[in-house]
């Protein structure tokens, strides 16, 4: 993982032979080159301030265009969580899902790493990066996470 | 929406509920020529405007299903999708049509064969190619979500939410449309397989497949056919999910507190006065969500409403009377019209063997569908019926 793949979408291929790590998308999450832990990308509309995850077209507050990133606390709670069995093609299972919300007061929903049992809604998580699915091709594609907090 | 002129339900038809190996066409056509046969309608050439309610079956659904009927040609056949409110949309679509004089009768079809189309051991997603869907999610992961703030909260039990499903089975114990009925109890529910935990699988509605149809006309048309029993349509309307990434409260659900206090100003009946429900019970947690949504109990009394039977024979308000999606699955597109369907024919007192006592004289359907990134649903659809004529 690392930044010169962010840009791919998901289905892109590497050339043959080369070993694939597909990002979801460059928008999202950054995963800086120099060791420096990741973080989700805000985007503040240049208009009104509205912030927003995932990046938008327009604000919908006041269709602005124009935007800044922000970077995005890498710590939030743990608003509601669930264990899931059974879900899509290209996923494993159980897999932790839940919502976290994050201090900018925006809520993202995401894959949790570990066992839901050790989990409790309100708990302190924080973002990582890891293989959320495999595409068509069976190739991993990496985004971000969330895991425990350490404290 | 605003009725400019009163609009009455003439006839309905359901299929059986449940695994068929006929498609989406021929199930549409069954539950389609029933209504018009209840309607006393004949031949082709009588209903002016129709409107399909389908999610995975393709394209030009509508005209597949009207083609045999001979009714293809004038008949303006229109292809409607919103996940599981399609065919409850398709229902608003016809009634609007009556209501603004567009057409003096017109018949709305859902029709699905979801078994055909779902991949084995797969769980179906809220919209395609979301942020959210890809990123994992799916309505079993979703609801499990709700129902563990919701325990979180309230300090519901498993076995709380396990009663849902124990009452709407009873309830559908001689309906002969439902698929899963008669008696489970609480232990039964519970140690069946973990889909999405809390939600074992029988706390989630079947994968089935099946068809609702309604046929809706104005006044003078009920006149002009005979219809002995029409029912009112008292209110209709179609909500979208509201849009942000804000935190909000899963234990409630916006766009369905929206759409009722919208459909009980319309209506002019309130929450106290509905006799029947059908809701979206995809999953137990939901019906008990949902009675705090439209007002049946105070927000975080869901339970005890359960618990009181207040949602069973004999209650405040019978919800889920057909036995709702536990019973019958959930076949996306058709759902919302066969709620409608099943509520005409409670409120006509057609229901031998689960008819609710006394005959209801008001009934409420409510049936969302789809969800997005930044939604609670993509849709939501709600009907409310009322009897009109005099016994």
């Amino acid at each position: 993982m690392g930044n010169e793949k962010a840009g791919k979408k998901m289905g892109q291929k590497e050339k043959e032979g080369e070993a694939d790590i597909t990002f979801y998308h460059s928008d999202l999450v950054e995963v800086p080159t120099d060791g420096s832990p990741p973080f989700l990308k805000g985007y503040r509309c240049k208009s009104c301030g509205q912030l927003d995850f995932p990046k938008l077209s327009i604000c919908p507050g006041c269709w602005g265009a124009e935007f800044e990133m922000v970077p995005l606390s890498r710590k939030g709670t743990l608003y509601a969580f669930a264990e899931v069995f059974l879900g899509q093609p290209g996923m494993t299972y159980p897999m932790t899902i839940g919502y976290v919300d994050l201090p900018e007061n925006i809520r993202i929903f995401a894959q949790i790493e570990g066992k839901a049992e050790q989990f409790n809604c309100n708990d302190a998580v924080e973002l990582t990066i890891g293989t959320i699915r495999t595409n068509r091709d069976g190739l991993p594609i990496t985004s971000y996470k969330f895991k425990k907090a350490e404290s | 929406m605003k009725l400019d002129r009163d609009v009455y339900i003439a006839g309905v038809g359901e299929t059986r509920f449940g695994k068929h190996t006929s498609d989406f066409d021929v199930l549409g056509r069954q539950a389609a020529l029933q209504a018009m046969r209840d309607a006393h309608i004949e031949k082709p050439g009588i209903v002016q405007t129709a409107y399909v309610g389908n999610v995975q079956n393709g394209i030009v659904t509508g005209q597949m299903v009207f083609k045999d009927l001979g009714m293809c040609g004038d008949l303006a056949i229109i292809n409607v999708e919103s996940a599981c409110s399609a065919g409850g949309m398709a229902v608003y679509c016809a009634v609007k049509d009556v209501a603004t004089g567009t057409a003096d009768i017109s018949i709305a079809v859902g029709t699905e064969n979801h078994s055909l189309t779902r991949q084995a051991g797969t769980a179906f997603a809220g919209a395609t190619g979301d942020i959210e869907t890809m990123q994992g999610l799916v309505f079993t992961g979703k609801y499990a979500m709700r129902a563990n703030r919701y325990m979180f909260e309230t300090g519901a039990t498993p076995e709380d939410l396990a009663m849902v499903t124990v009452k709407n089975r009873r309830q559908a114990t001689h309906n002969p449309h439902a698929w899963f009925k008669g008696n489970i109890s609480i232990e039964e529910v519970l140690a069946s397989r973990m889909v999405a935990s809390p939600l074992t699988l029988q706390q989630c509605c079947g994968i089935s497949d099946g068809a609702g149809a309604v046929v809706v006309c104005s006044r003078e048309m009920t006149k002009n056919l005979g219809i002995q029993k029409p029912v009112k349509v008292s209110g209709a309307v179609v909500f979208s999910g509201p849009y942000h990434n804000r935190p909000r409260d899963l234990t409630g659900d916006d766009i369905t507190e929206m759409a009722a206090r919208r459909l009980y100003e319309e209506s002019g009946i309130g929450p106290e006065d509905v006799n029947i429900i059908e809701l979206h019970d995809a999953f137990t947690i939901a019906e008990i969500l949902y009675y705090e949504c439209l007002g049946l109990c105070r927000k975080g009394e869901g339970i005890k409403f359960l618990r009181d039977g207040e949602s069973t024979y004999g209650g405040k308000c019978v919800v889920s009377p057909r036995g709702g999606m536990l019973s019958y699955g959930h076949p996306v597109g058709a759902s919302g019209a066969a709620q409608i369907a099943s509520c005409v024919k409670q409120l006509r007192g057609e229901c031998a063997g689960y008819q609710v006592e006394p005959v209801p004289a008001v009934a409420m359907t409510h049936v969302t569908g789809g969800g997005m990134s930044g939604t609670e649903h993509a849709a939501c659809t709600m009907h409310m019926l009322t009897k009109a004529w005099q016994a």
